[in-house]
């Protein structure tokens, strides 16, 4: 387990600051970071090196909390706590400001694209998860204001191929929404979390959910549906999701992010504890109740809390972290033989 | 628990459910003497706070209150913790002041007057399976069998209402030339829609609300000022309680601006909401459909009374029908018989557009729910509003499904809904112009249409509430 991460480069993306997050382009070229310098910057490669191409500065006022590319990759979201969502434009200069989405009352935390691309989700600390439609023009029109959650909302994900959101609250619950006639409506709600749940990461085939907390867990969701084999209780035509496996007594802080390797099925956390980590299924565990197990394990992986770990979506095992100390680092996952 | 506020109304942080002493940030004044220098502050075992001081010994000190009105001055969280909306404003506080009544000596006693919307009506009517006329008929004999003195309908205050955003709108309409600021005129009568203007926009969008008196503040008017009269009563001499579908009219009818500084008295002392006048029913114990029907009280005496009524264009108060049609004959004689509503994104949004060999005369549009309040709010910011007149209201399917109207018993809401449509639908439409009783009171009450008693009892204004900052508020 000792040399399943590997560090490859490391770069003060935000220096004098804190990085919040990370995204990768679809295209898994280009790696875009947020931080409390109210900058993106986008960051690739030049031969062996990761040097910045582009600062996304003059959008925000204040820290850029999350960024999320368009599955075409020509946008990039940027959600800030100045209230506003931007939406920048790549070109063959860089990237222009095509948008301001406003609304929120206070900080957006999370933003992201459903995977058709027409859709856009934002969440804030006024305690609301928004859909925004795109259209030709480049037009946003919000198109749900969903006000399910008690407390300030932390992340938003989409499903990997549905258009079936998921948000995460301070009020400690995952809730799910899907589009109902002309509005939105949340179909689900998740509990189990004994405090704040900070991100969520589905798996490749949608079917499962990741959830990290500051309760220092890690739990996984199943999606059931209605008439399953397995007896879960589904009401009316809506899916079920239940809690199939936790993952407790590995984390000595709050897990601040969550990833879910695309490819590999290998599931990354960001620690409160500066430490970064991998589970992998255990081959053969029963589907209905999996089991997880540590592979990799790196206590100093950054001087300051992980803020984000994010994998590549093209190069298998390539995972790019942040943290408070405002560093980006690349690591190389290798699962461990003995597994 | 669910908040009871609109969607516009939570977002703007009014509905935090933090109580006021625990969370909120309003600055108390607190009336202090000079020169008694330095005092401690002793707490007792059960939490109340003493002053002690060399000067003047040991001082209870008051609790510090949050009241309504505090809140809706305030651009900080929130309080609006139902606790301080329950102080002032419930179906308690009614019952309280009908006690009152029981045992007070005659001149001490308060004119009970209680105006009933007719969303309310319609609202109680599907849950009862009556239809609206049996279901006004019943609520009055309720109302004077628990001791109130008068029961009024606001669909007649309503007239006004609409009469007069009929004249704003063709005024601001000729003189848009003049003050570009004028167009699009935004409808007021939804005050979490207007909560949400003056809290999160500032001086932004209040030019172009409508500065008419909402159906409920009218009556205030109608009840406190021309009512009293009638009976030879000062206007704090009458209780006035109205009944409504939204939580949000509470704020409204505690708004400084429907204060008589003279009399110290509000246009309406008390909202209640359909849900709560429910709750009424079942805590006096009355079986509702077997109650006798009485006859319908009316406020100006060549009114009907025969049945109620309504007017047309749907159940939010059929504003921008009655402002479509009126300028469309006022400005350009053209005769609308029937509107044509068309859906954009959502059946929330709909345009209605008047043209004259294919040029677009009148581009007028509803907006409900806070997704389309957004929407539009942020055409506006963009400059590409392209609307002359916006009915907007802060609820998805507008005031017959406002908060405050009873939920479905069996979860089936759309079905509720519908039906409350169809029985607010029953009730006959009159033209406000030509309800019995209107003209009188232009004429003998307010003085003639456009006089300036009319542009006081009938109209209002908005304040921005202006974001303050405070100190401990970090910004990253």
């Amino acid at each position: 387990m000792k040399d399943s991460l590997v560090l490859l480069g490391r770069v003060p993306a935000h220096p004098d600051s804190r990085c919040w997050y990370l995204a990768w382009n679809p295209a898994g070229t280009l790696l875009a970071s947020c931080g409390g310098d109210r900058r993106v910057r986008i960051w690739g490669t030049e031969g062996d090196s990761w040097v910045c191409k582009s600062v996304l500065s003059d959008g925000h006022q204040r820290t850029v909390r999350k960024v999320a590319w368009s599955p075409c990759g020509n946008y990039l979201a940027s959600a800030s706590f100045d209230a506003t969502t931007c939406i920048w434009k790549r070109n063959q200069d860089g990237f222009e400001c095509v948008t301001t989405l406003e609304g929120h009352e206070n900080e957006v935390k999370s933003v992201a694209w459903a995977p058709s691309g027409n859709l856009l989700a934002t969440c804030s600390r006024d305690k609301s998860v928004w859909v925004w439609e795109v259209d030709e023009e480049d037009e946003y029109e919000c198109v749900s204001v969903l006000s399910s959650h008690t407390q300030d909302v932390k992340h938003v994900v989409w499903h990997p191929s549905q258009e079936l959101l998921a948000s995460a609250s301070y009020d400690d619950t995952v809730k799910l929404y899907r589009e109902e006639e002309d509005d939105w409506v949340c179909c689900a709600t998740l509990e189990g979390h004994e405090s704040t749940v900070w991100s969520l990461a589905f798996d490749p085939s949608g079917q499962r959910l990741a959830s990290c907390s500051d309760d220092r867990t890690v739990r996984i969701w199943q999606q059931y549906l209605p008439g399953n084999e397995q007896g879960v209780a589904c009401s009316s035509s809506d899916l079920s999701w239940k809690c199939v496996c936790t993952l407790s007594g590995f984390h000595s802080r709050t897990i601040y992010d969550i990833a879910w390797c695309q490819l590999t099925g290998a599931l990354a956390t960001a620690c409160g504890d500066d430490a970064i980590r991998v589970f992998e299924e255990d081959p053969g565990s029963d589907p209905q109740q999996p089991t997880f197990s540590l592979t990799a394990h790196l206590p100093q992986a950054h001087s300051q809390d992980v803020n984000c770990v994010a994998w590549n979506p093209k190069e298998l095992g390539l995972l790019a972290s942040c943290s408070d100390d405002g560093e980006v680092a690349f690591w190389k996952y290798q699962r461990p033989e003995a597994l | 628990m669910a908040s009871p506020f609109s969607g516009a109304l939570q977002l703007t942080d009014l509905d935090d459910y933090i109580r006021p002493s625990q969370d909120c940030i309003k600055p108390i004044k607190v009336d202090k003497r000079l020169g008694s220098g330095v005092a401690k502050i002793h707490i007792e075992d059960d939490g109340s706070y003493f002053q002690v001081s060399q000067a003047r010994g040991t001082q209870k000190l008051e609790k510090a209150k949050i009241s309504l009105n505090d809140c809706l001055a305030c651009s900080g969280c929130v309080t609006s913790a139902e606790s301080v909306l329950i102080i002032q404003q419930s179906h308690e506080e009614l019952r309280k002041i009908l006690n009152a009544n029981k045992v007070a000596v005659p001149d001490q006693q308060k004119l009970v007057v209680i105006s009933v919307s007719p969303q309310s009506v319609a609202s109680l009517a599907a849950r009862f399976q009556l239809n609206p006329t049996d279901t006004s008929r019943k609520l009055t004999s309720f109302f004077k069998k628990i001791g109130v003195h008068y029961v009024f309908d606001t669909a007649f205050s309503r007239n006004f209402s609409l009469l007069e955003s009929q004249r704003e709108f063709v005024q601001r309409f000729q003189s848009q030339a003049n003050s570009g600021q004028a167009l699009p005129v935004l409808a007021s009568a939804c005050p979490g829609w207007i909560c949400y203007a003056e809290k999160t926009h500032g001086s932004f969008l209040l030019p172009h609300l409508s500065t008419v008196r909402s159906p409920q503040q009218v009556m205030g008017a109608l009840v406190k000022d021309f009512f009293a009269q009638q009976q030879h009563l000062t206007p704090d001499r009458l209780y006035h309680v109205t009944v409504m579908p939204c939580y949000d009219k509470k704020l409204e009818a505690s708004r400084p601006d429907f204060f008589n500084q003279e009399f110290q008295t509000r246009d309406v002392d008390c909202v209640i909401t359909t849900g709560e006048m429910f709750k009424l029913l079942e805590e006096e114990g009355v079986s509702f459909p077997d109650l006798e029907p009485a006859p319908l009280d009316v406020l100006s005496s060549c009114a009907s009374a025969e049945e109620p009524t309504s007017h047309r264009g749907g159940g939010s108060g059929g504003y921008l029908e009655h402002v479509f049609r009126h300028a469309a004959w006022e400005l350009f004689g053209i005769h609308v018989a029937e509107v044509t509503y068309k859906p954009l994104r959502n059946k929330d949004f709909q345009e209605v557009t008047l043209e004259r060999d294919g040029q677009v005369l009148l581009h007028f549009a509803t907006a409900y729910g806070f997704r389309n309040i957004q929407n539009l709010v942020q055409k506006l910011r963009r400059g590409r509003c392209p609307y002359h007149y916006v009915e907007v209201m802060a609820c998805p399917s507008g005031c017959l499904n406002g908060g405050g109207q009873l939920r479905a018993l069996d979860g089936r809401s759309k079905e509720l809904l519908q039906q409350v449509e169809r029985l607010y639908g029953e009730v006959r439409t009159q033209e406000p112009r030509d309800v019995p009783g209107v003209q009188k009171l232009y004429r003998h009450w307010l003085q003639g249409e456009g006089s300036n008693r009319a542009g006081h009892l009938l109209y209002t204004q908005y304040h921005a509430v202006e974001k303050a900052s405070f100190g401990f508020s970090i910004k990253w």
